[in-house]
C-alpha cells in the first residue's frame, strides 16, 4: 500500500569491493607509517647528535680509540673539539662551532617534526577511510537495506489514539496547531511578513513553531483532505513546499488561513487558546480578533468543515502514530512541549482542546 | 572481414603508442620528483648560508676533495642552481601536460575504434 523503494546496501556498495578498497587503503596506510618511522629514526639520530655535540667541547682533547681499517683500532686523541664541518646539503660544508652546529641541527629537527605531523594527519584520514569501508562492507554483508518511502497521506483509524505516548503527541500537535493559528493571525493582521513583531521573542517562537510544524502542516493538509470543501485540496502541494522551507511565509499564510477558519468554525474557545499564546506575544492580540472576524465570514462557506472537525480532531491523535516516522521534527517539538504543556494547564474547556485533554495522560 | 582485421591492427598500433606515452609520463614523474627534492635541499642550504657570518669557511665537496669556497661565491652558486632547477621543473610540467593530452586523445581514438570493431562484428554475426 505504501509506495517505497527498498534498496539493499549490498547492491549499492558490493561488500567485496568495499573490502578490497579497505585493504588497498590499509596498504597505503602501512606505507605512510613506514615513512613516519623513518622520519622518527632521523629525529632520534638528530637528538643523539645534539647531545654528543654538547659534550665534546667540554675537554680540549679527548682520548679515543680510532678505527683503522675493518678490524683494528689504535689509540688517538680527538683535538679541535670546538670545530665542526657541517654538511649543509648539495655538497656544501660549513665550518661551525659546537653551538652553531647544534642550532643547525635543531632547525633540521623542526623540519622533520613538521613532516612527521603532516604524515600523521594523512594516516589519520586514511584510517577513517578504512573504517568507513569496513563498516559498509559489514553492513552490506548483513543485508541492511535502505528503505525510501514517499510520504503518502492516508486516512487512518480513530482508535489508534489510545496509548499514552500518542496522547502526548496528540496534545502537542493540537497545541502546535493553535500556535500556528496565532502566527497566521499575526501575519494576516500586518499583511507584511517581517514587519509584524515588535518583539523578537515571539518572532523566534513563531519561527520555532514554523520549523517544527513540518508535520503538523502535513497533518492539517491531511485533515483538510477528507473535508468536502473543495478549496482545501489545492493546499496540498503548497504544504509540501512548506515542509521544505519551514520559514516560507507566503504559502504558510494561506495554510494558516484555512487552519484558522477551521478552528474558528469549531468553537469560539479558539480565541481563548490564542490568548494563551498572546500572553507571550502580545502583539498578536489585536490581530486575532480581526482574523476571527474573517474566520467567521468564511465559516458560512465551510460549514461542512465543522461537521468533519470531530473526525479531524480524532485524526490529530491517530495522526501521531504516522508522524513517528519523522523523528527529526519530533525532536524540535520538545521545545513546544514545554510551552504547550504550560499553556495547556491553563486551557479552557474548548471543544477540540477538551478532546485532547481526554486523550492526554 | 578484412576491414575488421585492419581495424584491429590499427587498434594494436594505437595501444603501443599509448603504452609508450604512459612510460614517458611515468619517467617525467620520476624526474620531477628528483628535481623537487633537490630544489628543497638547495633552499635549505641557502637558508643556512645566509645565517653564516661573512668570515666563516665554506667548503664544497667535489669528488673526494673538499675545496674551500668563498661565501659569496657559494651563495651565488646555490641561487643559480635553484633557478636552474625551477626552470627545469616548469619545462617538465609543460611536457607532462602535453603527454597527458596525447594520452587522452589516443584513448579516445582507441575507444572509437573498438566501438567500430564491435559494431562490425555484430553486423557480421548477424549476417
Amino acid at each position: 500500500m505504501v509506495k517505497g523503494t527498498v534498496t539493499s546496501l549490498s547492491s549499492i556498495f558490493a561488500p567485496d569491493d568495499a573490502l578490497k578498497a579497505s585493504v588497498h587503503v590499509q596498504e597505503v596506510i602501512s606505507q605512510r607509517q613506514k615513512e613516519v618511522q623513518q622520519l622518527q629514526a632521523f629525529l632520534n639520530d638528530n637528538t643523539s647528535l645534539v647531545n654528543l655535540l654538547k659534550k665534546l667541547p667540554d675537554q680540549l682533547h679527548h682520548d679515543i680509540m680510532v678505527p683503522f681499517g675493518k678490524a683494528a683500532f689504535f689509540p688517538g686523541k680527538l683535538i679541535h673539539t670546538n670545530e665542526f664541518m657541517v654538511l649543509l646539503g648539495e655538497g656544501y660544508y660549513a665550518e661551525r662551532t659546537s653551538k652553531q652546529t647544534v642550532e643547525i641541527l635543531k632547525r633540521r629537527g623542526k623540519g622533520l617534526d613538521s613532516q612527521i605531523e603532516s604524515l600523521n594527519a594523512v594516516i589519520k584520514d586514511l584510517k577513517f577511510e578504512t573504517s568507513f569501508f569496513d563498516e559498509t562492507a559489514t553492513e552490506a554483508a548483513e543485508g541492511i537495506v535502505e528503505i525510501r518511502e514517499d510520504y503518502v497521506e492516508e486516512a487512518f483509524d480513530e482508535d489508534k489514539a489510545t496509548t499514552s505516548g500518542q496522547d502526548d503527541f496528540a496534545s502537542i500537535l493540537s497545541r502546535i496547531d493553535q500556535l500556528e493559528k496565532e502566527e497566521l493571525e499575526s501575519e494576516l493582521a500586518e499583511e507584511g511578513e517581517e514587519k509584524d513583531e515588535a518583539d523578537i521573542e515571539p518572532e523566534f517562537r513563531n519561527l520555532e513553531i514554523k520549523e517544527s510544524l513540518d508535520i503538523p502542516v502535513y497533518r492539517d493538509s491531511h485533515i483538510k483532505v477528507p473535508t468536502p470543501s473543495g478549496s482545501n485540496t489545492p493546499m496540498r502541494p503548497v504544504d509540501h513546499n512548506i515542509s521544505k522551507e519551514g520559514l516560507s511565509r507566503a504559502p504558510m499564510s494561506r495554510d494558516e488561513v484555512e487552519v484558522s477558519t477551521l478552528a474558528s468554525t469549531s468553537s469560539s474557545s479558539n480565541v481563548s487558546s490564542k490568548t494563551r499564546v498572546a500572553a507571550s506575544s502580545s502583539s498578536n492580540a489585536s490581530s486575532k480578533t480581526s482574523v476571527a472576524a474573517s474566520g467567521s465570514s468564511n465559516a458560512s462557506s465551510k460549514t461542512s468543515v465543522a461537521a468533519s472537525m470531530s473526525k479531524e480532531v480524532s485524526n490529530f491523535g491517530s495522526r501521531s502514530s504516522n508522524d513517528k516516522a519523522f523523528t527529526g521534527s519530533i525532536v524540535e517539538r520538545t521545545h513546544n512541549i514545554e510551552n504547550s504543556q504550560k499553556g495547556q494547564t491553563s486551557a479552557p474547556a474548548s471543544k477540540p482542546v477538551s478532546r485532547f485533554k481526554l486523550q492526554r495522560k | 572481414m578484412a576491414a575488421v582485421r585492419e581495424l584491429q591492427k590499427d587498434l594494436e598500433a594505437k595501444a603501443n603508442d599509448l603504452s609508450k606515452i604512459q612510460k614517458d609520463i611515468s619517467k617525467n614523474h620520476q624526474v620531477r620528483k628528483k628535481y623537487t627534492i633537490q630544489l628543497g635541499e638547495n633552499e635549505l642550504v641557502l637558508k643556512e648560508l645566509d645565517l653564516l657570518n661573512d668570515d666563516a669557511n665554506v667548503y664544497k665537496l667535489i669528488g673526494p676533495v673538499l675545496v674551500k669556497q668563498d661565501l659569496a661565491e657559494a651563495n651565488a652558486n646555490v641561487r643559480k642552481r635553484i633557478e636552474y632547477i625551477s626552470a627545469e621543473l616548469k619545462r617538465l610540467d609543460s611536457t607532462l601536460q602535453d603527454l597527458e593530452e596525447k594520452q587522452n586523445s589516443k584513448k579516445e581514438a582507441m575507444f572509437k575504434l573498438q566501438q567500430r570493431i564491435q559494431s562490425l562484428q555484430a553486423g557480421k554475426d548477424k549476417a
